[in-house]
């Protein structure tokens, strides 16, 4: 009971953390940050479009180390570890794309951009990750299924940098660079409500998962008790 | 590694093949059906002087083709029980991966020596034509990494329902890094592009995917039949 008390506690810190996060992030992003000069007040999306990008990214990261564990250790609840991540990778790949096709429309004028670099990687890679879902559901629940989810996972790590340079030596680019790799193209304020954004959206991911791992436990301690309900009456 | 077992491995599925004529033939009745169809969907008018959208067709339709291949891949293991005799085998895990992938690379290329002189004929004759060189060479390196990565997702889905839906859902995510570096550069060497990069370096990222897919599918291989 201690533990899951434990549990209950961490789950609420991260809620918590995201619920003070959010609101200030939105703050900050429609009152504080300046338009920028070249595309506007439209621009305030790319506080939302990178950061969700960059929390999929570690979602996805954070999946697959997980997986590699689960195949290491044999451990059990590596795998809800690494599936619960995926999950959600999945949910915020789905808000990158919808947020970044925004974006394609405002900044170009086409709600999807085939010269974009950023939006075809991640397309690729989003792909990988629904086929990942495919794969999960054929296999029944137990250890074969965890085994297949790991190793799939794993593939994904050797495809998303394949997926980056496959992009970049097949297109030219069009796609706002920000980063570069001498430094960063905005100003303290942007740069301020950019981190604000990163740390709402992780503090949001995080805490949606410990709601979801504590659904899953509890899926998996109602199945134990009914099983066990069936066998006493039996 | 036990180059003998090996051996002993690829030669078991190139006999099966010769044997039974099960996937070669069909696939290249398949990719010349497709080069058919590509040829008629697309209109001879569309296609003039266009290589570049036929090269690009030859990927897609390599793609598809050897997903038909890998659909078979681990059937005879899987139907005649085969799996019990190799699983029994005094052999790394790892190499029965290595031969399937060997033997499906063969397949490959058994299949394209028949569909390279068909696509030439039905789409390059007239006009501009890639450099063949290059496209043999993207076409072998394409093949080693199709065949490695693709031995192991059919190792994957061999034992799970459904199994023929979902293989093409699990491998073509990643056929298309191979089919985006493949199409530039060959179809670079018809009209030579001034930015971006050159056929070396694209044929040096076919190469880096072989290596990639090569050591995940002899790391991974094992946990995916340890039953």
């Amino acid at each position: 009971m201690a533990h899951t008390a434990a549990r209950l506690d961490r789950a609420t810190a991260a809620a918590l953390v995201a619920a003070v996060l959010m609101p200030a992030a939105v703050a900050l992003i429609f009152f504080y940050v300046p338009s920028d000069a070249d595309q506007g007040y439209s621009q305030r999306i790319f506080y939302f479009h990178v950061p969700i990008a960059l929390t999929t990214y570690t979602l996805f990261a954070w999946g697959a180390v997980n997986a590699a564990r689960y195949l290491w250790t044999g451990r059990e609840a590596l795998d809800l570890q690494s599936y619960v991540p995926m999950h959600l990778g999945v949910i915020f790949g789905s808000l990158t794309l919808i947020t970044g096709s925004i974006w394609a429309h405002i900044s170009w004028g086409t709600w999807w951009d085939w010269g974009s670099r950023e939006l075809n990687t991640f397309l690729i890679i989003f792909l990988f990750y629904c086929a990942y879902f495919m794969l999960r559901f054929s296999v029944e629940p137990g250890e074969r299924r965890s085994r297949y989810s790991a190793v799939y996972a794993l593939l994904g790590v050797g495809l998303i940098p394949l997926s980056v340079l496959a992009v970049r030596l097949a297109q030219d680019a069009l796609h706002p660079i920000v980063f570069r790799s001498n430094g960063i193209n905005m100003d303290g304020s942007m740069f301020l409500t950019f981190l604000v954004a990163l740390a709402a959206m992780l503090s949001l991911a995080v805490s949606m998962y410990q709601v979801e791992m504590r659904g899953k436990r509890i899926d998996e301690r109602l199945a134990q008790l009914r099983r066990l309900a069936r066998e006493a009456a039996a | 590694m036990n180059g003998r077992a090996l051996a002993a491995l690829v030669r078991k599925d190139i006999l099966i093949e010769l044997r039974g004529r099960e996937v070669v033939p069909s696939m290249a009745v398949f990719v010349g059906a497709a080069f058919v169809l590509f040829r008629f969907g697309l209109g001879g008018a569309n296609l003039a002087g266009g290589a570049r959208a036929a090269t690009g067709m030859l990927w897609v339709a390599i793609v598809f083709t050897s997903l038909l291949g890998l659909a078979r891949a681990f059937a005879h293991e899987r139907e005649s029980r085969v799996w019990d005799g190799l699983l029994a085998a005094p052999v790394d895990r790892a190499l029965l991966w290595l031969a399937r992938a060997c033997s499906t690379c063969l397949f490959l290329i058994a299949v394209q020596a028949v569909a390279l002189p068909v696509f030439w004929l039905f789409f390059l004759q007239e006009g501009p034509a890639p450099s063949y060189p290059v496209l043999v060479a993207a076409v072998l390196l394409a093949d080693v990494g199709i065949a490695c990565l693709g031995s192991l997702l059919a190792g994957l889905a061999s034992s799970v329902r459904a199994r023929e839906v979902l293989l093409p859902a699990l491998y073509l995510p990643f056929a298309i890094p191979v089919v985006l570096a493949a199409v530039r550069v060959t179809t670079d060497t018809i009209s030579p592009q001034t930015s971006g990069f050159g056929t070396l370096e694209r044929l040096g990222f076919l190469a880096l995917y072989d290596t990639v897919f090569a050591l995940l599918g002899w790391a991974l291989f094992e946990y995916v039949v340890e039953d």
